[in-house]
């Protein structure tokens, strides 16, 4: 018996040990994949704010952490969730200048048809990606107070940097906000000392976004970098232009925003960045879209890029998309643009109605022509219809770009070509300036294309629209300029595939002028409202 | 027990009365309560062949018995008596009906009980009611044999199956039930390559599965128990000498093929449609499918040994050797398991200690999917070409002057096969020691401590060839060149456990049963992926996932009043880390009544009615599976290689914050059930019915996230509710029953009604399909069953033919968009049913199953993707379509065609999984030794109106899957 209890004993106590040992404390975890930080350890150093604001500019190229086909946005193809891919679906694919083959990619075939409703995924992922910037950056901003700043001990030229940084998470926020305001038309405020769930905030309309974005604007200009401050040192961040480029953006289209024209305040931003930013044109327009123009002779044009690298920043953003998409089917010219033969089997091609505003001798004018149609009579069929290449992952000098697929092209999403042309339009909408210096900027484009010269009586609002069709096709502006001049909805000027008609286009309703807030986010925060006809 | 412990007291001490002379015994066999004479009692003496049976009278007369034999009376349906000689010369026996089948012991959790103590809605299934046939996983065991339990079982060896209890319990946090084995619960995700997360289970070592179906019965298990729970007991050491050797091979024949054109049709349709481009096909007729698939032999081997060492250790060992490579070419998988119980008991049974230790290898080789490839390839190309430059001696295209062709040229899929060497090796090690204590000062009182363990360790390699033109390219000096491809990857995976309960039983009438413990359970995965390592650009990828830590507290009570009247009372306290503190404990309770109702005093002697018992039950438990192990943190992920950025031509990674929600919590099951067991004519026919309504609340949906800064537009959030409602019907049947003749049948029913109740007021888009980037064709809104099909409304002409991109403007506003998608049926059936016929006769046994599903429907992709008139072109190459293009005539599915109504297609079918036909040689009847020889057909045939491959597709998307193919078996089993 006594044996017996000590057994008894001894087991018993094994038990009561085994209870307390594993206690409640056990369910503390904390996350142990060594790429997962909580805020305490990445903001222990200067690095950890680099690798914050790195992730609100890689917002701009990337969809998600763990390499191209990762994705934070949901419901929507990691790729086409891309920021610059969501400027470009919304942007150009509903207008005249591109036609997306596959129409089984959801989403696409309604906003090349023009017949999007507020369920279209596209405009859904493009809201979500543009939202997520406004977060990340708030976040940025939340973790860049002063008392934060100091209660982590950084000496005073860190605490200089961080703020710099911060002044630059402001400027994407206000850019993110811009693109609301241009796409939307209105959006919810979101400031860095808003709840992350649980918290409807309230509505700016598109006037109260207008001068959101303004108001940021003209109060960070100051902290911001000198114009190419960066070049050669941290190129990729954005400086005080990029600021200004906005803001000139805002106000051109500001009759469009708030019903007000600003077109003198336009003139005074686009000045400042003629004269104080130091630009420059390149000397071959198409270096702009090639694979090395982070570097080539064409960068001193380039006032604000989104970085990408075939090894390093990979992702399906536009230069990956518009240089394999670009391949033509039957011409399978895929080493022309970096890629593999074959590319994306003749994913995109252009409207017959683009095509004739080309000019037959310009070097911007990248049209393939030979033994294609140039109406698209079968949209599945990539036979059909025009392609071009204008982007190239080869660089300036015919060098392969480091990988087939993805693109080492930045893309340049501000660039003084546009400032010029932008200029000589706030000039002739009577914004001041002056017409012999607008016509000398819109010829210094030409002579560079080696295209000709224009004088002083061809130099019109309608010339410059199609001027701006010529130089900046593919740049992601075309739906923003066609509103401005009151040619995207209505039926003044037709495209193919407008209004759901293959070839010649016909009118649409002008609630198409924005795109609807996605459906499920209306519906999700009750201060929001649905833009008028959807 | 008190009396038969005296009467074996009493044989002890008559062992000497061995010696005295022998007799004949006479007696009448009655049966108990009527005293009806029974013909055809078996009468033995006991450990010996002497016996005779009883008249058509119940009389019966046996010579030559001595003093101290044991007379043994036994015959089915009747509890079997043991009667010790001790010279009388007559013996009248009254049999007592055979309680037997509530008497059975049914595993609850944490405890047991009996089949008659149940109250809540448990179904045992115990080895002879296993199925037979080509068992590699143990869901084969259990396919078809409970009602409310549907098993949609994989083709692939070894592969894993979808069990669902009572249709699905969470829109995200996995609907799976828990399955725990000899008080183990394992974690559900299969490792890396491994085939599915019970492959490394040998079935052979099942003795039993208690499968726990309503909430009252799982609210023991809290934590994980919202999808119900399965309880698997494997065999246990013995007190005799046994052992198994069984053999079983079986070889497969070519599955069902998707139609599509012959060579020479496919010939005409070029000519027809594109005449320009003849001189591209080639002069053979190659049928591709049949090209993808293999007819080899397959084997299961089992050998086992059970008894007690040294009569003081009761023990068993068994092995298994599992050889099936399956139907697709290069397919493989080969397992080996081991598995030793030991299950001592020391003074005088108050300290038992039960080990069960397994370990598992398995390898495999993985085959690709290439259905769609061999579909769509050009029938008039050659498997095998010689002098390309790529393909190692399989045709694959090539450009005119001879060059690698495009990338997105088709493949040859049967290259695509054999030119990938994709292999893993998993190791699992896992069981558990179990100690049981009786305290003996305070009687009924025992404590227990389970500690559990479960690793698995995976290594893998996927290769393929240089010459593989599928292969990664690279630039090469200015070439494109083929490279191959090869990733390497390990996974580790452990599962650590301790639970201890304290359990108190008293009382004689009035009975009471307390059950209090105490559950820890860890799990923790870490492995690593290479990458492509033949691009040097891509990542490597070491990665180590939250750990997740259970906790709970437990308690049970029973009540029972003179066996009528049953009450249980259980109560969880649970706790988890994947919550944030405030959120992460809850409490679930349950509770049910039974009445026994034929123990009643004015049913206890109807004869007709065995068993009629009520029962009530009502539980709550909690689900919180979902994927991330911190959700509640806000957390930064640095990027990998490929995702950084670049500032100043310094490349740095990036620290993306990732979504998370402070306030995820418990999502919570209450269900209610109403339950009657009856059973008629001394349970030769037995059954149940069961009603049922589960409603989950707080149900985490992957939702819509648009208010506050935060990462992304949907995290898991507690949103939603899911209601359920059901209706189950079991019955075994004893159509025959005598003594060389029996035939047993079970048929289970099962209707399933389900609702998203609520959302929120949210609808998204799942179920992804294949025609496009991103495609989706179902649905979560509220009013509909999960993952309904949202599509267009085609229209048809006048002589009913789909009009292609013509659809109902549902709307009304004048265009088809988005918008006029409208929800269309559901992959769940509604209907579910079993039946199984057990025959044996004399020494022949015949076995087979059936199993309906009714109103499953299932979205058609392979049609939808693939049959339009377009798709002859493949990337501007020829490819080959199905002929259902002839139904349809559609040029292209592109746009909304491919969302059409057309492809959702009711999928009900009748499906005959086995057939077996045994014969068993009594090799040595002294020392029960047996041989049986069996022969059988795995998957038999399908009855069902589909036109897919396949009506019993898991998710309702069918995009072709691994084919279950007809299987012959031949199998031996011998017994000692």
């Amino acid at each position: 018996m006594k044996k017996m209890s000590f057994y008894f004993r001894l087991i018993l106590s094994t038990i009561m040990l085994a209870a307390t040992v594993s206690c409640v404390d056990d369910l503390d975890v904390e996350p142990q994949d060594d790429q997962n930080v909580l805020a305490d350890e990445l903001f222990q150093d200067i690095e950890g704010y680099q690798a914050l604001i790195g992730a609100a500019y890689a917002n701009l190229a990337l969809t998600g952490p763990d390499g191209p086909e990762s994705s934070n946005i949901a419901n929507i193809d990691a790729g086409t969730s891309q920021y610059g891919r969501a400027l470009m679906n919304l942007q150009t694919f509903s207008t005249d200048e591109a036609v997306w083959t596959y129409e089984n990619d959801p989403g696409i075939g309604d906003i090349q048809r023009s017949i999007w409703s507020s369920n279209n995924v596209i405009s859904a992922g493009a809201y979500a990606r543009i939202r997520y910037m406004i977060s990340v950056t708030n976040n940025f901003l939340a973790q860049s107070t002063p008392d934060l700043i100091s209660s982590r001990g950084f000496n005073s030229e860190e605490t200089a940097l961080i703020n710099q940084y911060a002044a630059e998470a402001r400027l994407l926020r206000a850019m993110a906000y811009y693109h609301m305001t241009d796409l939307f038309g209105k959006a919810p405020l979101l400031l860095e000392n808003d709840p992350p769930i649980g918290y409807e905030a309230p509505e700016l309309d598109r006037v109260e976004l207008f001068n959101f974005v303004e108001g940021e604007l003209l109060d960070i200009e100051e902290e911001l970098e000198e114009p190419r401050g960066f070049v050669g040192v941290d190129y990729g961040r954005a400086d005080r232009a990029v600021a200004w480029m906005i803001l000139s953006k805002l106000y051109l289209n500001a009759e469009v925003y708030t019903g007000q024209g600003r077109y003198a305040d336009a003139l005074t931003y686009i000045n400042k960045i003629l004269n104080e930013g130091g630009y420059s044109l390149a000397n071959e327009y198409k270096n702009l879209f090639r694979g090395d123009n982070d570097v080539n002779e064409a960068n001193s044009e380039i006032i604000f890029a989104i970085i990408s690298d075939g090894i390093t920043v990979q992702n399906f953003g536009p230069t990956t998309v518009m240089t394999n998409g670009a391949v033509g089917s039957l011409e399978q010219n895929g080493a022309n643009l970096g890629v593999t033969e074959a590319g994306w089997g003749g994913a995109i091609r252009v409207s017959p109605q683009f095509a004739d505003k080309m000019l037959p001798s310009d070097d911007r004018n990248t049209l393939i022509t030979d033994g294609r149609s140039a109406n698209i009579t079968n949209i599945t069929d990539p036979a059909t219809g025009f392609i071009l290449e204008k982007y190239s992952n080869l660089t300036a000098d015919g060098e392969s770009g480091s990988d087939l697929t993805f693109s080492d092209v930045d893309f340049p999403m501000f660039r003084l070509g546009d400032v010029y042309l932008m200029y000589a339009e706030a000039v002739l909408r009577d914004g001041g300036g002056d017409q012999a210096t607008a016509l000398d900027y819109i010829n210094q484009l030409r002579i560079r294309a080696n295209a000709p010269q224009i004088n002083s009586g061809d130099l019109t609002l309608d010339f410059i629209i199609d001027e701006r069709a010529r130089e900046l096709y593919w740049e992601l502006h075309r739906r923003q300029d066609l509103i401005r001049f009151s040619l995207f909805t209505g039926g003044v000027y037709n495209w193919a595939l407008k209004g759901n008609s293959l070839i010649n286009g016909t009118g649409i309703a002008s609630f198409r002028d924005l795109y609807p807030i996605p459906a499920n986010v209306v519906q999700s925060n009750d201060n929001l409202t649905q833009n008028e006809g959807y | 027990m008190k009396s038969l412990f005296k009467s074996s007291l009493f044989i002890f001490m008559m062992i000497p009365a061995y010696f005295f002379a022998q007799t004949t015994v006479t007696g009448t066999v009655t049966e108990e309560g009527s005293n009806m004479p029974i013909p055809g009692v078996n009468v033995i003496i006991k450990d010996s062949t002497t016996g005779t049976t009883t008249d058509f009278d119940g009389n019966y007369s046996l010579d030559n018995v001595n003093q101290g034999d044991v007379l043994v009376f036994s015959y089915v349906g009747y509890l079997t008596r043991e009667i010790a000689f001790t010279g009388q010369t007559s013996i009248n026996v009254a049999l007592p009906l055979d309680a037997a089948v509530l008497d059975e012991v049914v595993l609850v959790g944490y405890g047991s009980t009996t089949k008659k103590d149940l109250t809540g809605s448990v179904t045992s299934i115990t080895t002879e009611d296993f199925n037979e046939g080509n068992i590699v996983t143990a869901e084969n065991l259990l396919a078809g044999r409970a009602a409310g339990v549907q098993i949609i079982t994989d083709g692939a060896p070894g592969g894993g199956a979808n069990i669902q209890i009572r249709g699905a319990t969470s829109l995200n946090a996995g609907s799976a039930p828990l399955i725990v084995v000899d008080g183990l619960p394992l974690q559900g995700g299969t490792a890396d390559g491994s085939r599915s997360f019970l492959s490394t289970l040998n079935p052979n070592d099942i003795k039993s599965f208690n499968i726990l179906k309503d909430a009252s019965a799982t609210a023991i298990y809290g934590n994980r128990a919202s999808g119900g729970v399965i309880i698997i007991e494997t065999k246990k050491g013995t007190s005799t000498l046994n052992a198994t050797f069984d053999q079983l091979y079986n070889v497969n024949v070519l599955p069902n093929l998707i139609e599509n054109f012959s060579a020479s049709e496919y010939r005409n349709i070029i000519s027809d449609r594109f005449p320009e481009r003849l001189s591209e096909l080639g002069e053979f007729n190659t049928d591709w499918q049949r090209a993808i698939y293999q007819q080899k032999l397959g084997s299961i081997t089992n050998a086992s040994v059970s008894g007690s060492i040294a009569n003081i250790l009761p023990a068993r060992l068994s092995m298994n050797l599992t050889n099936q490579p399956g139907a697709r070419k290069t397919s493989e998988f080969q397992r080996y398991t081991s598995s030793l119980a030991l299950n001592p008991t020391f003074f005088d049974g108050n300290l038992r200690f039960d080990l069960n230790a397994n370990y598992a290898i398995e390898e495999n080789r993985f085959a690709d999917a290439v259905e769609r490839g061999s579909l769509t390839f050009d029938p008039t190309q050659p498997i095998f070409a010689d002098g390309l430059n790529v393909g190692a001696g399989f045709f694959e295209y090539t450009n005119p002057d001879g060059t690698l062709a495009a990338a997105n040229a088709p493949k040859n899929p049967l290259a695509l096969l054999d030119l990938r060497n994709n292999r893993s090796n998993v190791k699992r090690l896992f069981g558990n020691l179990k100690t049981t204590v009786k305290f003996p000062w305070v009687e009924g009182l025992s404590a227990t401590l389970n500690l559990g363990f479960d690793e698995t360790r995976t290594r893998g390699t996927n290769e393929l060839d240089r010459r593989s033109a599928a292969g990664v390219r690279l630039e090469i000096d200015g070439q494109e060149t083929l490279v191959g491809s090869k990733t390497d990857y390990a996974d580790y995976r452990r599962n650590r456990n301790l639970n201890a309960t304290l359990n108190y039983k008293t009382g004689e009438d009035f009975t009471v049963d307390l059950t209090a413990g105490y559950d820890w359970q860890r799990f923790d995965r870490s492995g690593f992926n290479s990458g492509e390592q033949r691009d040097l650009d891509t990542d490597f990828d070491n990665f180590t996932e939250d750990d997740v830590q259970l906790l709970g507290f437990l308690g049970r009570a029973n009540f029972g009043y003179l066996g009528k009247y049953l009450v249980t009372l259980n109560y969880r306290y649970d706790g988890t880390s994947r919550f944030s503190e405030d959120n992460r404990w809850d409490g679930f309770a349950g509770g049910s009544l039974a009445w026994n109702i034929a123990e009643e005093e004015f049913l206890k002697d109807n004869s007709t009615l065995s068993l009629l018992k009520l029962r009530l039950g009502y539980g709550e438990t909690g689900n919180q599976a979902i994927n991330a192990g911190t959700l509640f943190l806000n957390r930064y992920r640095f990027s990998q290689g490929t995702s950084q950025y670049i500032f100043g031509g310094e490349t740095f990674p990036v620290a993306v914050p990732l979504v998370f929600n402070p306030d995820i919590r418990w999502e919570k099951q209450t269900e209610y059930n109403i339950g009657l067991d009856y059973g008629l004519f001394a349970d030769r026919i037995i059954g149940s019915f069961d009603i049922f309504q589960r409603n989950t609340t707080d149900l985490i949906v992957f939702s819509q996230l648009e208010e506050g800064n935060n990462f992304s537009n949907r995290v898991d959030r507690n949103v939603g509710e899911l209601e359920t409602r059901g209706f189950e019907a079991n019955v075994d049947i004893a159509l025959v029953q005598k003594s060389d003749f029996n035939w047993n049948v079970n048929y289970n029913f099962t209707y399933l009604d389900q609702e998203i109740v609520d959302l929120d007021g949210d609808i998204f888009e799942v179920g992804g399909i294949s025609g496009g980037t991103g495609l989706n064709i179902q649905v979560q809104q509220e009013g509909v069953w999960p993952n309904s099909f949202l599509v267009y409304n085609q229209l048809y002409d006048d002589n009913g033919n789909p009009i292609q991109g013509a659809f109902s403007d549902l709307n009304g506003d004048g265009i088809i968009n988005a918008d006029d998608r409208y929800v269309y049926q559901n992959p769940s059936a509604n209907v579910i049913m079993g039946f199984q016929s057990q025959l044996n006769y004399k020494n022949l046994d015949f076995s087979f199953n059936l199993r309906a599903n009714l109103n499953n429907y299932v979205y058609n992709n392979v049609e939808s993707d693939l049959a339009e008139y377009r798709a002859l072109l493949n990337n501007n190459f020829l490819g080959n379509i199905p002929t259902s293009v002839l139904n349809s005539n559609f040029e292209s599915t592109d746009g909304n065609q491919i969302f059409s109504d057309y492809y959702v297609r009711n999928a009900s079918f009748l499906r005959m999984d086995n057939v077996t036909l045994g014969y068993t040689f009594d090799i040595s009847e002294k020392r029960n030794s047996k041989m049986r020889l069996s022969t059988g057909v795995q998957n038999v045939f399908v009855l069902t109106d589909y036109n897919g491959l396949d009506p019993e597709i898991s998710g309702g998307i069918d995009n072709t899957i691994y084919p279950r193919a007809r299987t012959y078996l031949f199998g031996i089993r011998y017994t000692y």
